[in-house]
């Protein structure tokens, strides 16, 4: 074929400029080990570098948040286990209190330290954390959580002004997890009594006097939750509403000391209180004996038997006229039940009546504080189940973490080995053009004119 | 005789120095673009005719032709036209893919940060320097669409200025061209001879033109070339140049379409598709093809991320304790994006009175707890021919049809693009808009004043709190009360105070609705009405007006409540560590809140990122192999017609000696004279 001088030329510079244009591609490559100069070099592996570097970054975003829910829950933790620690040294007090040979300065001196128990309590439901805001005040981080109620509340020793919110992190792409615990939850609405139902001593006859025998009642059990519930959701026709109470009344029928059951409900204010009327025929007592929660007849005289799979042991000997309230159980909470404690310390016993009464008492708040304790481990072990779910996320998330580097690093990364390889090809080749373009060059027939 | 030897002589003599002038002429134009090298053709002088026979009379020189090849050339020309668009094409497109190829200038890495800040922010939505972080990565976000949009932007400005320029090209080349045809004319018809390099010349002006716009050409009879460009529109006919001119789209008066001016002295606007070739058809397909689809991407992911955003934020409650529930006035900000709404643009072409169309996104429909648009990258043309009314999405040429604009919204209720329309008036009959319901979107997103002023009044918390009664003896527990759309309508009666009674919940609102699971919602005709109790069942306080699916504020209650229990609903005052609404702020990051839920933000912008590297990879290899082609064509062409210096070498001194030989001849003629005068 005919060649011109210039296609001699042209095609030499054209495939030196080629030559070159590959080799700094390659260099650019090697100089800044990404494969991908622009989307163009590979369309699909650049859009899936975008969109595995954001899987990584949200996942690296919820490892941060994994870390910081565990912070959280971690001071949530520490100060469960002051409260618990708390209760269990009032518990200790309690126990302590009961003993007979206590005169009634020593439980003055009781009533003293579980004052300032109660203090410390308070003191701890106002904890803040590291950024100031309150730990046990739901979603109302600025807002003091508890504080001592006013003087004419008979049912509260502290009113909780948080709510019940739940301060979530997201911790997993489909996962958030509270980092909080609810005052509300942990202080204020714990069961008081046995969880189902409260027992106490209501005093003899319809005067203010103290039960006057020796019959002390027990916390009671459900032995059936499901008639329990029913009986309370509706079987049993309470003669009203509000305020329901079972009362067992003990009296000596024919010298042997009986006991017969009564409903003590009334319907809401402002109507006014009934008189409680007898819902059981009235039962010979043997002391120490199990009391089932079974009536026999009903107002208005029907003789309909509800039974509410629940029994309650009166131990002693009661008097006649004694009689035993069980309510519902409603909630209470631990500054109510210390409250509660602190008074009745405080309180000086004179006769042996009134010693069995306090017995009693006693009792009957122990079963709060143990509830209150039973709250307050139920909390620490859901708190606990969340910390190790993080543990466990946190590690996943770094195992992940790595996987996505490694896919990264495949998208985008040179591989070294390769590119150095056609990096010195190249070379060679541009060597070779521009060595055969300048041998070229020099032959023309002019040089031998 | 001897003046015959002497008269052949100087024929020899004469052609010889005319072969060495063309010789020099060709090393002279070595490097002359477009030129063909030139030889001459010498024919012998008829003989005269004596008794023994015809006696030669030397030579002549009949012509100096240019080796020139009109199939050879045209194939250059076609070549180079295709080359010039592929090439100025990839050029453009590899401006898109470098503005994309950087992860650091992308959209990528603003958009995770200010996910990252939203979710840091859910964790302390009550601590101010959280929240300015907030706003300060939301502006940035918005510049990062912004500054993006206007890259894009700057792009299309300069492809409109290569165009311009590029039109003036060619009207520069044709009217080169035209003078030329008259040169050529001129010279050739007084002589008879051919006007190689006013040929030459013309054919590289012809050559130089296909680089900026395919042409095809006729040599007329008289010399002259007849170029033609389009679907056979003239450009150049003898020696008269018709001009090509910019003049706004018709269609879309905002962009330049090319048009050429009749010698009427109207402007007839060319139809795009017919002005292939070269680097202005390069230019035009890359408008159309590439850059308009990615500006609209890029507005369709500004516009989906700003409208999803701000239907989540204005359910929620700012740290003043605000929300859609406060009282008017207040200063609630809803919206944390502003964005411009969807462009319609009437054509010039309209009949007088033509009413005034506007568009509007629609509210981004639920879901997952998020929301999500229907937003496409597609314009749209709107256009009425007097009884029907016409909406085509330009893209697919889907067409949607109805009496009326308000039909066409019906139309469109069913099958959503994320947009209504509005007309002041019906439409006119042979009037048309073109709706680009994104193109500006990515351009004009901005951070609300008001939010960016107060950080305060970015609504982080969720509007509605949840409680059990402290007096529940149950088991029973309420969730926390999540807002949909509309709650705002079903809480106006807080606080609801619930009660479990025999088996139901009472106490809702009178003249509410309320939904289970999503159900057909029931209304609430009195406080005793009861809704039956199922634990664990979503709840949905749907408001006075029923709508489907049911939107409003949903909770559940779980559990075994007794009677008398109590859920209480109220507002959320006071709840500066509520970061609720900015956890599901937070979860749109991950949401499919695009293209009718199938893409999140970033996938949607890896498809851009992908579809402009694909396009730009193709074109690259697309202009290579064009490349390749022009070179080849080259090749043929300059094999042919160029000059090859050493062959001039070998000519100087075929046609040096050729000239010594009639020289001598010359001397043997003077010397026979000289033997004759001798004898005298």
């Amino acid at each position: 074929m005919r060649i011109s001088t210039n296609q001699i030329y042209g095609g030499a510079a054209r495939s030196i400029e080629r030559n070159q244009s590959q080799l700094v591609r390659l260099q650019n490559q090697l100089s800044t080990n990404r494969r991908l100069l622009s989307p163009a070099d590979d369309p699909i592996a650049a859009a899936r570098a975008l969109t595995v570097r954001q899987n990584r970054e949200v996942s690296a975003q919820y490892g941060e948040n994994q870390q910081e829910a565990s912070a959280r829950l971690g001071l949530v933790d520490v100060q469960l286990t002051a409260v618990g620690d708390l209760l269990q040294s009032v518990r200790s007090r309690v126990v302590q209190a009961g003993n007979t040979i206590l005169a009634d300065s020593d439980r003055q001196a009781m009533a003293a330290e579980l004052a300032t128990r109660f203090d410390e309590l308070l003191g701890i439901a106002n904890s803040r954390n590291a950024d100031g805001e309150y730990l046990f005040s739901g979603h109302q981080g600025a807002t003091v959580p508890f504080a001592r109620s006013a003087a004419s509340s008979t049912t509260a020793a502290a009113t909780y002004y948080g709510d019940d919110g739940l301060r979530s992190l997201q911790v997993g792409p489909s996962q958030q997890m509270a980092t909080n615990v609810a005052g509300s939850e942990l202080f204020m609405n714990i069961s008081d009594g046995n969880g189902s139902f409260s027992t106490s001593a209501l005093g003899n006859g319809s005067g203010s006097l103290p039960n006057q025998g020796t019959g002390q009642i027990d916390p009671g059990s459900v032995l059936d939750p499901q008639k329990w519930r029913d009986a309370l959701a509706g079987g049993f026709p309470w003669q009203g509403a509000s305020n329901r109470q079972l009362q067992i009344q003990f009296s000596l029928a024919g010298g042997t000391l009986s006991y017969q059951l009564f409903d003590a409900s009334t319907p809401p204010p402002p109507a006014a209180p009934l008189t409680p009327v007898a819902v059981s025929t009235v039962l010979p007592f043997t002391p120490g004996q199990a009391i089932p929660l079974v009536t026999t007849t009903q107002p208005p005289a029907t003789p309909v038997s509800t039974d509410f799979g629940a029994q309650v042991v009166v131990k002693g000997t009661p008097a006649a006229g004694d009689t035993f309230a069980i309510e519902p159980s409603t909630n209470k909470s631990m500054f109510q039940t210390v409250q509660e404690l602190v008074d009745l310390l405080r309180t000086p016993l004179g006769s042996s009546t009134a010693r069995s009464d306090f017995i009693g008492k006693l009792q009957q708040h122990l079963v709060n504080v143990d509830q209150a304790l039973a709250n307050v481990s139920r909390v620490q072990s859901t708190v606990g189940t969340r910390l190790q779910q993080l543990d466990s996320l946190l590690s996943a998330t770094t195992a992940i973490d790595i996987q996505y580097q490694a896919t990264l690093s495949a998208l985008e990364d040179v591989d070294y080995a390769q590119a150095i390889s056609d990096f010195m090809r190249q070379q060679a080749t541009l060597e070779a053009a521009k060595k055969s373009f300048t041998a070229i060059s020099d032959l023309s027939l002019f040089n031998y004119l | 005789m001897a003046s015959g030897l002497i008269g052949t002589g100087l024929t020899g003599l004469h052609a010889a120095q005319l072969a060495l002038q063309t010789t020099e002429h060709n090393i002279a134009n070595v490097n002359t673009p477009g030129f063909s090298r030139q030889r001459t053709l010498q024919v012998g002088n008829p003989g005269v005719l004596s008794g023994s026979g015809f006696i030669g009379q030397g030579t002549r020189v009949a012509t100096v032709e240019r080796m020139y090849d009109q199939f050879l050339s045209e194939q250059v020309n076609r070549a180079q036209a295709r080359a010039s668009e592929m090439t100025s094409y990839h050029e453009q497109l590899a401006q898109i893919d470098n503005m994309l190829a950087d992860s650091a200038t992308g959209l990528s890495p603003v958009l995770q940060e200010f996910f990252q800040v939203v979710q840091q922010a859910a964790a302390n939505p009550g601590q101010l320097a959280v929240r300015q972080a907030a706003v300060s990565s939301a502006q940035g976000l918005a510049a990062r669409y912004r500054s993006l949009g206007e890259q894009l932007g700057q792009i299309a400005s300069g492809v409109n200025k290569q165009i311009t320029t590029t039109v003036e090209g060619v009207n520069s080349y044709a009217e080169q061209i035209a003078a030329l045809n008259q040169s050529v004319v001129l010279a050739e018809a007084s002589t008879g001879q051919p006007a190689n390099d006013l040929r030459d010349t013309r054919d590289q002006l012809v050559l130089n033109l296909n680089k900026l716009i395919k042409t095809s050409t006729t040599v007329a009879a008289d010399g002259s070339l007849n170029v033609f460009v389009g679907s056979g529109q003239q450009l150049v006919v003898g020696a008269r140049a018709l001009t090509l001119t910019m003049t706004p789209s018709a269609a879309d008066p905002n962009t330049l379409a090319v048009g050429l001016r009749t010698a009427a002295g109207t402007i007839q606007e060319m139809p795009e598709k017919l002005l292939s070739g070269g680097s202005l058809g390069g230019l035009l397909s890359f408008r159309r093809e590439s850059l308009s689809p990615a500006i609209n991407d890029l507005g369709r992911n500004a516009a989906s991320f700003a409208l999803t955003f701000n239907a989540q934020s204005a359910l929620g409650q700012d740290l003043l304790g605000q929300s859609q529930l406060s009282a008017t006035p207040n200063s609630f900000a809803p919206n944390v994006f502003n964005l411009f709404p969807p462009a319609v643009t009437a054509s010039t072409r309209n009949p007088a009175g033509s009413p005034l169309v506007s568009a509007s996104f629609v509210d981004p429909p639920p879901f997952k707890g998020n929301f999500y648009t229907d937003l496409g990258s597609s314009d749209y043309r709107l256009s009425s021919d007097g009884t029907t009314v016409t909406l085509t999405r330009l893209t697919d040429s889907k067409v949607w049809t109805g009496a009326d604009v308000g039909a066409i919204n019906t139309l469109l209720a069913a099958d959503p693009q994320g947009f209504t329309l509005a007309s002041t008036a019906p439409l006119l009959a042979g009037s048309s808009y073109l709706v680009q319901p994104v193109r500006d979107a990515a351009r004009g997103i901005t951070v609300s004043p008001a939010v960016a002023a107060d950080p305060r009044l970015l609504a982080m918390a969720g509007p509605l709190r949840t409680s059990s009664g402290a007096s529940n003896t149950g088991s029973g527990a309420i969730s926390a009360a999540t807002a949909g759309s509309g709650f705002a309508a079903a809480a106006a009666a807080l606080p609801i105070a619930l009660t479990f009674q025999a088996g139901g919940l009472q106490n809702f609102p009178v003249g509410a609705r309320v939904s289970i699971d999503g159900g057909a919602p029931v209304l609430i005709a009195a406080a005793t009405d009861s809704v039956p109790y199922t634990s664990g069942a979503n709840i949905t306080l749907v408001g006075s007006v029923a709508s489907t699916p049911p939107a409003g504020f949903s909770f559940t209650i779980s559990g075994v409540p007794n009677n008398g229990d109590t859920f209480t609903i109220s507002r959320n005052t006071g709840a500066t560590a509520d970061g609720r609404n900015a956890l599901a702020l937070g979860q749109l990051q991950t949401q499919d809140t695009m293209s009718g839920k199938t893409d999140s933000f970033l996938d949607s912008y890896a498809q851009l990122v992908s579809s402009a590297g694909s396009r730009t990879r193709q074109m690259e290899v697309r202009a290579e192999a064009q490349q390749a082609m022009l070179e080849q064509a080259e090749n043929s062409r300059e094999s042919f017609s160029g000059v090859n210096l050493d062959e001039e070498a070998a000519n100087l001194i075929r046609y040096q000696q050729a000239y010594q030989a009639a020289a001598k001849t010359l001397q043997v003629a003077s010397s026979l004279f000289d033997t004759i005068l001798d004898l005298l």
